[in-house]
């Protein structure tokens, strides 16, 4: 059906893009606010109401059939550009937002639970393609997108619940998080082959392990190439990047090379998401993180709810009535498979079965790169509607249940490690003081972060309403918090001399303030100018 | 950051001859003097002298670390001063301090001052490094020692 109006391309295009920000944006909130759920869940939703095979099928007063099928698919061309746009926005950001240092400093747990993850998730998940009949065989591409897209973890839905619970810290909660970027990595490697193997194979008919091999070393070539060359330059560019002083200046840089390397992974045979992931993965160590992702959070917010409408607006209801049984198994299977591909590592890395329960649940939802993967896999031709429909379905149930059972095994506060006293080590160190008055202590983090920035340290508030701030040069990195009258300052241990000695000299200058204050009478008369004549019948100017 | 370029050899002395504090400031900033970046020799020593008054930076170990901002330098400079017998610096374990670190750096810019001093003076954490300093007979052993 083509759309049924003589709309003008691109004032239809507007429409929609609108028409899809706004969908996109209420079901999001509707869906955080009254069912608290993730937000994407329904933005999913959003566009497979409004896509299509549902409400867009139909002709509409003075607009038509807006998103009616057409030649080009489900999602009309230049739709489909702004959410490869958003994609890659998305995994730039996550390239950025991963922390390879908490990841080496968690390594060994985080690799053994992210490869037992990975490696169930993607056994299981291609395995139901083949036992249940849509496909042939372990290398078809139904079975091998089946497989990726089981294997990477949102770990962001994960993140708010164990925000929410004060848990980021503990052994279970950056275990999580490091297990997270492993398994980030290992997927899009795996997606990386995949694609190479399912282009190879609709070009040629039959592919030969010797095929599989040289696709695998192609990808990981360009990958560990252009990962170790983003990471050895990444100094030297941001460097660079600091010329241009203003933040908006140095995101909107940072983004263009990000786009250009997506579309060179392109070029090179494998997903353009992947040369994003790695620019951000490359810029992820030096302290320009938070201004390019200050700058572009708001594009983020914008566009990123179109890809998961786009998405949605993909699934055909019809399609997953053909398998929603197979749907409903691979589902399951997910959930089983990563519970069990993580947890059951878990139990050999110092956790017991409370904290392997954690990481199990923890490691549950798949939405941002499954729905990348089942993308590529429908746009590129490699799968049908079917598969699509069952990664929907799949993404669906892990992002709804996945938070609801790491919340509840939250619930129970026992410690989730075999020797609980190993918690209490940490290199952290944390710095408080408390003063008098909430009013001084809010004076004080106005002048430590200011004497940071003295120091051109790169100094972020979490939100406008969070008492959080980040504050970063290079390597460095402290987490400045102020809750009531007190003030706390976390440091690695190797910065605690700078902290501690910038934190001395403002409180000299608050020192000297306030004896300076006290010896001043000058201050009593100026505020009793002030505010002397207000409420006079014969107001006069105050004196200068 | 790079230690190397604000200490040289040229700004540090193995031998300072002073015996008040005041004495030891005002050498020290002759030593910046060494540095060609300072425009007004007053100005620095005021300024160092008035954040003494407001606290001393005598720390503990016989360290101390002079330092002040002012726009009457080019760029941050810094020094190193050894006085072996000690001098009363108003330290806070009490002890007579014997290593001084003095830097300063311009006021009206940013750019690193506390992450300098902070940076230069972390190797002066472990006792067997100080010991070094102070038995140290050849500048450059002594610039070896901070900066690597």
């Amino acid at each position: 059906m083509h759309p049924g109006t003589d709309l003008d391309p691109i004032v239809r295009f507007v429409l929609q893009l609108g028409l899809l920000i706004v969908c996109t944006r209420l079901g999001g909130f509707w869906l955080r606010r009254w069912l608290r759920l993730p937000g994407v869940l329904g933005e999913l939703l959003s566009g497979m109401i409004i896509g299509p095979y549902a409400l867009g099928r139909f002709d509409w007063p003075i607009v038509g059939s807006l998103f009616g099928l057409t030649d080009a698919g489900a999602v009309s061309p230049e739709l489909h550009a702004i959410a490869i746009f958003a994609s890659i926005i998305l995994l730039f950001l996550s390239g950025l937002e991963t922390d390879l240092s908490t990841f080496l400093r968690y390594s060994i747990a985080g690799t053994v639970v992210g490869i037992g993850g990975v490696v169930v998730s993607f056994v299981l998940g291609a395995g139901t393609a083949v036992w249940f009949g849509l496909a042939p065989s372990w290398l078809d591409p139904s079975a091998l997108f089946l497989g990726t897209a089981a294997t990477a973890t949102s770990v962001g839905i994960s993140a708010r619940i164990l925000s929410e619970r004060r848990k980021m810290d503990s052994p279970e909660g950056v275990t999580i998080l490091a297990a997270a970027v492993f398994d980030d990595v290992l997927g899009i490697v795996v997606l990386a082959i995949v694609v190479g193997m399912a282009r190879a194979k609709v070009a040629g008919g039959t592919i030969a392990w010797h095929h599989i091999a040289a696709i695998a070393f192609k990808a990981f070539g360009f990958w560990i190439a252009a990962t170790a060359i983003g990471l050895l330059l990444a100094r030297r560019f941001s460097q660079m990047l600091k010329h241009f002083k203003t933040p908006g200046a140095i995101a909107a840089l940072a983004l263009g090379c990000a786009l250009l390397l997506a579309g060179l992974s392109e070029m090179a045979g494998l997903a353009m998401i992947i040369g994003a992931y790695i620019m951000g993965l490359s810029l992820s160590r030096t302290d320009l993180v938070q201004v390019i992702r200050k700058e572009i959070e708001g594009l983020h917010n914008i566009l990123v709810p179109v890809f998961f409408g786009s998405m949605g607006m993909m699934v055909n209801l019809s399609a997953i009535g053909n398998v929603w049984k197979i749907g409903t198994i691979y589902a399951v299977l997910a959930v089983i498979s990563k519970a069990a591909g993580c947890a059951l590592p878990a139990l050999f890395c110092g956790f017991n079965r409370h904290g392997a329960l954690r990481i199990g649940m923890g490691m549950l939802p798949r939405a941002e790169v499954a729905l990348i993967v089942a993308g590529i896999g429908l746009t590129s031709g490699t799968i049908g509607q079917d598969i699509f429909g069952i990664v929907i379905l799949m993404s669906l149930v892990t992002t709804l249940i996945g938070p609801m059972l790491l919340d509840g095994s939250l619930e129970n506060t026992a410690s989730g490690l075999r020797h609980p006293e190993d918690e209490a080590t940490s290199q952290a160190r944390h710095i408080v003081l408390s003063f008098p008055s909430p009013d001084m202590a809010d004076f004080m983090r106005v002048r430590i972060v200011r004497a940071f920035r003295q120091e051109e340290f790169y100094v972020y508030r979490l939100a406008p309403d969070s008492p959080t701030y980040h504050i970063r040069k290079d390597a460095m990195f402290f987490t400045l918090e102020c809750e009531g009258g007190t003030l706390s300052l976390h440091v690695a241990s190797q910065y605690e001399t700078l902290a501690r000695l910038v934190i001395a000299e403002e409180m000299l200058t608050l020192r000297s303030m306030l004896h300076l204050a006290q010896a001043d009478q000058n201050l009593d008369t100026l505020e009793h100018n002030l505010v002397a004549d207000l409420f006079s019948d014969n107001p006069s100017p105050p004196p200068l | 950051m790079n230690l190397k370029k604000p200490l040289t050899v040229e700004t540090i002395s193995l031998d300072l001859q002073g015996t008040t504090k005041e004495e030891i400031l005002s050498e020290m900033v002759d030593l910046l003097m060494a540095s060609g970046h300072i425009r007004d020799r007053e100005a620095v020593l005021r300024a160092i002298t008035d954040r003494e008054k407001r606290m001393s930076t005598g720390m503990q170990n016989g360290i101390a670390i002079p330092h002040g901002k002012t726009d009457s330098v080019e760029c941050l400079i810094a020094a190193l001063g050894i006085k072996r017998a000690g001098v009363d610096f108003g330290a806070l374990d009490g002890q007579p301090s014997s290593i001084f670190v003095m830097t300063v750096s311009p006021d009206s810019r940013t750019g690193p001052h506390i992450q300098f001093l902070a940076e230069i003076s972390r190797p002066l954490n472990d006792a067997a490094v100080r010991a070094k300093i102070l038995a140290a007979t050849r500048r450059e052993e002594v610039l070896q020692l901070l900066v690597g």
